[in-house]
């Protein structure tokens, strides 16, 4: 570390409340973290709605706006000038952001991590006053808030504890289409129907020559009134109409708008000018548009996803659904429902990716954009078990072309691997230590080569062989053509089943992982290096599963199954007499699964290490009973594999 | 050996040398995004002009990341002088010898942190041409990284890639200038890590100019 750098930093955040009332130490400290970003004039810093970040900003240089948006109409909260601390909303309650910032003029912004922040805020107890007593910039709004007092200290300790808003994401962001479909009474119902799918839209709405609105009429009235009674499609649309219309307007809120609906149980709400029906119709709201308001929902999350090609907008979905997981996992969610729904969310990325990517290569390669290919996740995500952003394995496999096509075809598979790699990076995947990734040109192959290279591990288990097992054997295919991935399963099991042999290495090889408690049943923690004193959940307690269950699966020759849970459901029903055991396995990788992505959401990073003291007694001891099904499964596969026997 | 090679020897390489040079291997993709790439910001403050007899008296560097300044990643190493450099160090108010640290330890230190990051500094190939003389006894003979020069690049935003270099005034282009122009508050004190941050706030800066003209990947700012 820089110390002249560090001391620059710190002059500059001394000069200002609540830096300036902190020691030495703290200040240094404080300083040792700043990130310093530079903001162009018009840009946004972070968005009112958006998920708070683990920092909060003070303003070194330029201005700052901090504006509120209600219904599409921007007031300014405040305007931050130097020195100006701003976004303690992490800080305090890590919920979203309630205000906008815009640099209004070329600013540096000096981001400061919130935990680094929130020791002092403990032991300092003006520190703590500054910010309670609002002084930070925008923090009205978290006063308004938290009406209720006691709310503030909950709010440390249960970071999404309230979820009210994460359903809402931004309430102001409900559309209202203004544009109307709208006919007169005397049209006739063919017209009607006609002009409502020209237009794509559910509803058409009745107006007399002022304006005024008359009646509604909706898809489930052509339905229910029309067809179903086999009326005569001439007749005039007024006659299958609701009337009369509930209206409201615009300016009653969102929240008023909303319960309108559900009260009526209506789909579709009508706005007019004053609110009555006495004035002319202005805008119409769906429960599609709130569907779509409905912040962090997997449905709302997938669906912006399929309608964006802009990586940082991916990247800012991929974030939603992060917060979306924290909430799942602090309220006990089913894994199997959690991992689903991020596993979807993720491979739809990929989808994204490949998209994106083909769009732009297939231009430049015509004769391959139909060459039928897979995308090969694996590790973590082949197994459908990748909560957090942690590291990408991913492969390409295409199918064999012709002898004299073939460097080109590698070429462009390679440069199509490049392209989804690094939107994936882009949308925050961290890239794969091993290089085991789509842009490694050993990794991107035809068919003919996948094969040999499994046969080759196979038929020569060596160590490092049989390392790569453990992340190739879960490949999934994520994209376009899966029979070109189903092909080479089959081919791996062929393989297999002529050499029996390979399982015993297999079962050696899961019998290695490093042993998760010491002689006197205490945990196993890191002795030196970055890790010191931690306990490393992934190599020493889901490793040994995951192996576990892929030997056991691959010997009862299961394909499709890669997700450790379900494949130890799987197991229980192969072998009925040991069905508690893998039931018990099954369980304690959920809660391995559920423990490392907590950890991980806590502190930033992948969660691969806990520290064990920080561990509460009941927590110590729930991880500690999931320990019990790994020795006794690795005595079974002991004893089935003759591992005493077999030379090592 | 082979006898062509005889005639240059080279020292052999040190193992965290190796280790810097396979950190190398990989090359950074053209097509990845700026906000993706890591560089290095970094300012050398030496004895004098001329490397083949000045030596280093201090480092510093800073790294940009995701186009932030990360503050937690900067170093600073004030290498061992041959006696002589020694006073002239101590009248600019630096560093006595006790702390000073030999020069295996400052490569290694150094190679540690530059990593395969992009470096970039401000006349970057004076810095450089001066921490390889500092790095030839321990087997490095180039610098493998990618580099960006402040200098350079602040010309090619104003003047264009074409620009005539005979045309225009290169002491417009002076750290100081470049600061004052680009209203980073400068700093008097002139110490190696102060002025790897100047330049990396510059950096920013010409980053985010180089935006608005297109330049958005590796490949583009490079070149």
């Amino acid at each position: 570390m820089s110390n002249v750098i560090v001391n620059r930093v710190a002059e500059f955040l001394k000069r200002f409340p609540p830096f300036s009332f902190l020691e030495k130490e703290d200040l240094q400290a404080v300083a040792k973290s700043v990130e310093i970003q530079f903001l162009e004039k018009g840009e946004t810093l972070f968005r009112q709605g958006e998920a708070a970040r683990p920092h909060f900003f003070i303003l070194k240089e330029g201005s700052i706006q901090l504006i509120e948006t209600i219904q599409e109409k921007q007031e300014i909260k405040e305007i931050c000038d130097e020195g100006d601390v701003f976004g303690v909303l992490a800080l305090l309650g890590k919920r979203p952001y309630l205000l906008s910032s815009i640099a209004t003029e070329n600013a540096l912004v000096y981001a400061i991590p919130v935990d680094v922040f929130e020791k002092i805020l403990e032991k300092n107890s003006r520190v703590a006053l500054f910010f309670a007593a609002g002084f930070a910039a925008g923090q009205v709004v978290v006063r308004q808030d938290l009406s209720q007092g006691q709310k503030a200290r909950g709010e440390f300790k249960n970071p999404s504890g309230d979820h009210s808003l994460m359903i809402f994401s931004d309430q102001s962001e409900v559309k209202v289409s203004e544009n109307v479909l709208r006919c007169r009474l005397n049209t006739s119902i063919r017209e009607a129907a006609k002009s409502m799918a020209n237009h794509q839209v559910s509803s058409i709405v009745l107006v007399d020559e002022n304006g005024f609105p008359q009646g509604i009429v909706t898809d489930k009235d052509l339905r229910n009134r029309v067809l179903a009674e086999g009326i005569s499609t001439e007749n005039p649309i007024s006659s299958v109409m609701t009337t009369p219309v509930i209206t409201r307007k615009k300016q009653d809120g969102f929240s008023n708008l909303y319960l309108t609906m559900i009260r009526h149980r209506l789909h579709h709400l009508v706005l007019t000018e004053d609110g009555t029906t006495q004035s002319p119709v202005c805008g119409l709201i769906s429960d599609h548009d709130i569907f779509l308001s409905m912040g962090n929902s997997p449905a709302v999350l997938i669906h912006a996803l399929m309608n964006t090609e802009d990586i940082s907008e991916m990247r800012k979905i991929r974030d939603r659904a992060e917060q979306m997981l924290l909430y799942y996992l602090e309220n006990e969610v089913s894994m199997e429902f959690v991992s689903s729904v991020m596993t979807e969310i993720n491979d739809l990325i990929i989808l994204q990716a490949i998209q994106i990517s083909k769009k732009v290569l297939d231009p430049k390669f015509p004769e391959f954009a139909e060459t039928p290919f897979s995308f090969l996740s694996m590790g973590s995500e082949g197994r459908e078990e990748q909560l957090l952003r942690t590291d990408l394995d991913n492969a390409i496999l295409y199918q064999d072309v012709e002898e004299s096509q073939r460097e080109k075809a590698a070429e462009y598979f390679l440069a199509l691997g490049i392209q989804i790699t690094e939107i994936l990076l882009a949308c925050g995947f961290s890239p794969c230590p091993g290089k085991i990734m789509a842009s490694n040109p050993e990794w991107v192959q035809p068919l003919s080569v996948w094969k040999s290279y499994f046969s080759e591990w196979i038929l020569h288990p060596t160590q490092e062989a049989l390392l790569r097992v453990s992340i190739f054997f879960d490949f999934r295919a994520v994209g376009p053509r899966k029979s070109i991935a189903e092909e080479l399963t089959a081919h791996i099991y062929q393989q297999i089943g002529k050499k029996k042999i390979f399982l015993n290495f297999l079962a050696q090889n899961a019998l290695s992982n490093p042993t998760p408690l010491g002689f006197f049943r205490d945990f196993v923690v890191e002795k030196s290096g970055e890790h010191k004193d931690q306990f490393d959940i992934k190599a020493r307690a889901m490793m040994p599963l995951t192996d576990l269950a892929r030997l056991l699966v691959l010997s009862h020759e299961v394909v499709g199954v890669n997700n450790t849970f379900k494949r130890f459901e799987n197991l229980a029903q192969f072998e009925p007499n040991y069905e508690e055991l893998f039931i018990q396995a099954g369980k304690a990788y959920e809660i391995l699964m559920r423990m490392r992505a907590l950890e991980g959401l806590k502190q930033g990073n992948s969660g691969r290490y806990l520290n064990p003291k920080t561990l509460g007694k009941l927590q110590r001891q729930l991880l500690k009973n999931t320990f019990a099904p790994i020795s006794e499964l690795q005595e079974i596969v002991q004893v089935r594999f003759q591992l005493d026997y077999f030379s090592k | 050996m082979s006898w062509w090679k005889l005639g240059k020897k080279s020292n052999p390489k040190k193992d965290f040398v190796k280790e810097f040079l396979l950190k190398n291997e990989d090359k950074i993709p053209d097509i990845r995004r700026i906000d993706q790439l890591e560089f290095v910001v970094l300012d050398t403050e030496t004895s004098g002009l001329n490397p083949e007899k000045d030596q280093i008296l201090s480092f510093g560097a800073v790294k940009i990341w995701n186009l932030k300044i990360m503050v937690s990643e900067s170093l600073e190493l004030y290498p061992m002088t041959n006696t002589g450099f020694e006073s002239s160090a101590k009248i600019h108010g630096m560093v006595g010898a006790e702390s000073r640290i030999d020069l295996e330890e400052f490569g290694r230190e150094l190679l540690q942190f530059l990593g395969n990051g992009i470096l970039v500094g401000h006349h970057i190939g004076f810095d450089l041409e001066m921490l390889l003389k500092s790095l030839t006894p321990f087997g490095l003979d180039r610098f493998p990284n990618p580099v960006i020069d402040t200098l350079n690049l602040a010309i090619r935003l104003e003047h264009g890639p074409m620009a005539d270099w005979n045309q225009i005034n290169q002491n417009d282009y002076s750290l100081d200038r470049l600061c004052t122009k680009f209203g980073i508050e400068p700093d008097d004190r002139h110490t190696a890590a102060g002025d790897a941050l100047l330049t990396a706030q510059l950096f920013q800066k010409l980053l985010f100019k180089a935006k608005q003209k297109g330049i958005e990947n590796f490949s583009e700012l490079v070149r």
